[in-house]
């Protein structure tokens, strides 16, 4: 190999001050990965044994973790000085090698980010042309198979679509499950595979094929039945993004205090954290319509049946009434372990959730900034009625349990108004979604 | 498609925006890789796709856009010639300053689509390099302070102290000492040409600090 490399990373380095990536060295150059990694630590070598001008490198770490027992497959990108303590502290060390040189010492990994930013963004048809990771059968799609891919998905749902605009495609799953509602109880375990099929459809478009196939017919069939069984609320046709058939119910709500805005911008932004996880969340998610059925108004039960989408699967666990496990064992061996986890809560949750909805609950969201400058998110709740206080108390306890919210006062304090109340905070927004959707019902 | 004058405010108004959320990040960056201020404040935040340091003490924000609250009517009119940070020592003698000189061409044509992505790439690339000038400066005393000069064309500031554009926020004439800097240093940064605005940042530093 000859040595003009290293002039050419000598003049990237020393006069431009730049940060030299292996990434950015390869697409620079045109040359694999592994060999921009080479010719990097050749260069440091080279340079070190100089000693002529300070350069500082950054490396890449890959292992694996022992942490209680557990565990787990790490890969860090760490600074020079903090190598041999990163190496000291693994259990087995898979691989090392230069991720960058740089002259300046970097405080942090942002500029990292942004040096390969606008390489890969020019590059981004073949990013992977010097890659060292394949998968042979991880092909693109033909111009056919991309545009029956196409019909599938513009078919059933126009309007979720809509929303796409400033989120990720990962949004439009979540979006388009909510919005079909089944049929009834029977349309529930026909139709129960055909979403979840779909779900995963869009997710995995650009890497599987076969999930495409099955979904096709059904996703067609299903608009009639679902508008049907709607009927006189011709407003809530389930083609309608989430955000208008928040509208209606919010005015119908007693809870006018609520700040409508925010949790829907929320909500948004929740949808497309949790593409991966849609398939385990269908199979519950389904069940709990089916309890609801009974007996509700409609708008309460759509209003369910999109608290239950939302939250993460994490936190769905108090959320979900699970029903009888036998329509999923069908489709998921996985979902029924999730499911006997939630089994003991149901007890405690069909009565409250009864008495919770004939009552009123007021809640305010807000941020807040703690004792350390940390962000956080908090909802402070106030119940009308001692018989939801003691639920709501029940619903704290167990996501402190969870590790998920703090309560800031401990005690709930009767006031003169038998108004019980509580603010919780919790360290994510996500779980101040779900807590805020479980506890409107 | 569209060519555009200066005396097009609204267009004005867009060029004085994009480059003050620029100099807020630029200031915020410097504070951190300078270490003005310790570390511990400053919280990751995503700019023009790429993850910044910005404070999170409100009293510094506060500050900071104020400041710059008050630069935007005179970067509006073209009339901030250099808008500059300087970096002083515990005596208020400015060890380094950064200068950004701003221009804008007199005549502004939106000629193509990409116009706005381009000049995100090339505000990318200032922040990049804020970040990595620590390469090419000495590290400073400790115990700095800063604070923002602008230099005006002509005798913009006159209306500057007419008209207080926020309450109790006075802009007054630097001293001497806060502007000149004895032995200075020019170590050039970064240059950017685009459409709508012309900048260079340049810092120039002090040969002894201590």
């Amino acid at each position: 190999m000859d040595e003009l490399y290293l002039d050419n990373i000598d003049e990237y380095v020393n006069d431009h001050n730049k940060i030299v990536t292996y990434k950015w060295l390869s697409l620079t150059l045109g040359v694999h990965v592994n060999t921009a990694k080479q010719m990097l630590y050749h260069y440091l070598d080279h340079k070190r044994k100089e000693s002529s001008a300070q350069l500082h490198a950054t490396y890449l770490v890959s292992g694996k973790f022992v942490d209680n027992g557990q565990t787990s497959h790490k890969v860090s990108v760490v600074r020079e000085d903090q190598l041999e303590d990163f190496k000291a502290k693994m259990s087995l060390v898979v691989s090392v090698h230069v991720y960058s040189v740089q002259r300046a010492l970097l405080r942090d990994s942002g500029p990292l980010y942004a040096v390969d930013y606008d390489a890969v963004k020019d590059n981004l048809k073949n990013c992977s042309r010097y890659s060292a990771i394949h998968c042979a059968s991880a092909v693109p799609m033909s111009s056919v198979e991309l545009q029956q891919a196409r019909e599938v998905q513009q078919a059933p749902t126009p309007e979720p679509e809509n929303k796409k605009a400033g989120m990720n495609g990962d949004t439009s799953p979540v979006l388009k499950s909510s919005a079909k509602p089944p049929k009834g109880i029977m349309g529930m375990f026909a139709n129960k595979s055909a979403p979840k099929s779909q779900d995963k459809t869009k997710e995995m478009k650009p890497e599987k094929k076969e999930d495409i196939e099955a979904p096709k017919s059904k996703p067609v069939a299903k608009a009639n039945p679902v508008a049907n069984f709607f009927g006189t609320q011709t407003s809530k046709k389930p083609e309608k993004p989430v955000k208008e058939e928040e509208a209606p119910q919010s005015s119908s709500r007693a809870a006018q205090q609520l700040e409508r805005s925010k949790p829907e911008e929320k909500q948004e932004t929740v949808a497309p954290v949790e593409p991966q996880k849609d398939t385990k969340k269908d199979s519950r998610s389904k069940t709990k319509r089916l309890e609801d059925s009974d007996g509700e108004e409609e708008k309460m039960e759509k209003k369910k049946r999109r608290r239950i989408k939302k939250p993460e699967p994490d936190s769905s666990d108090e959320d979900v009434i699970p029903d009888s496990p036998q329509p999923v064992v069908t489709r998921e061996p996985s979902s029924p372990s999730p499911k006997k986890e939630v089994e003991p809560d149901r007890h405690s949750h069909p009565s409250s959730e009864m008495k919770i909805r004939k009552r009123r609950r007021v809640m305010k969201s807000h941020t807040f900034v703690d004792g350390d400058g940390c962000m956080g998110y908090s909802l402070y709740v106030y119940t009308q009625a001692l018989s939801c206080f003691t639920c709501l108390y029940l619903f704290m306890r167990n996501l402190c349990i969870q590790g998920r919210a703090g309560i800031f006062c401990e005690k709930c304090v009767l006031s003169k108004n038998a108004l019980a109340s509580a603010q919780l905070n919790f360290f994510s927004l996500r779980d101040l979604i779900a807590a805020f959707i479980f506890l409107q019902v | 498609m569209t060519t555009l004058t200066r005396q097009d405010l609204n267009f004005g108004q867009v060029v004085a925006d994009i480059l003050c959320e620029f100099l807020e990040v630029a200031i915020h960056l410097i504070l951190y890789v300078r270490e003005v201020y310790p570390s511990g404040i400053f919280q990751k935040r995503k700019k023009y796709n790429v993850p910044v340091q910005m404070s999170c003490h409100p009293e510094l924000n506060q500050y900071i856009q104020d400041t710059l609250h008050c630069i935007k009517p005179l970067i509006e009119k073209n009339d901030a010639e250099k808008v500059v940070v300087v970096i002083m020592d515990k005596e208020h003698h400015p060890v380094e300053r950064f200068v950004f000189e701003i221009s804008q061409p007199p005549l502004l044509s939106i000629s193509s689509d990409t116009l706005l992505s381009h000049v995100e790439q090339l505000l990318r690339a200032f922040i990049l390099k804020i970040s990595v000038c620590d390469a090419v400066l000495n590290s400073n005393p400790p115990g700095c302070s800063f604070t923002v000069l602008v230099h005006t064309r002509d005798a913009a500031t006159r209306n500057m102290e007419k008209v207080q554009v926020i309450k109790d926020f006075p802009w007054i004439v630097a001293d001497e000492q806060e502007v000149h800097m004895q032995e200075p240093r020019l170590i050039p940064l970064k240059t950017m040409t685009s459409d709508i605005v012309k900048m260079q940042l340049y810092v120039e530093e002090r040969a002894q600090k201590t």
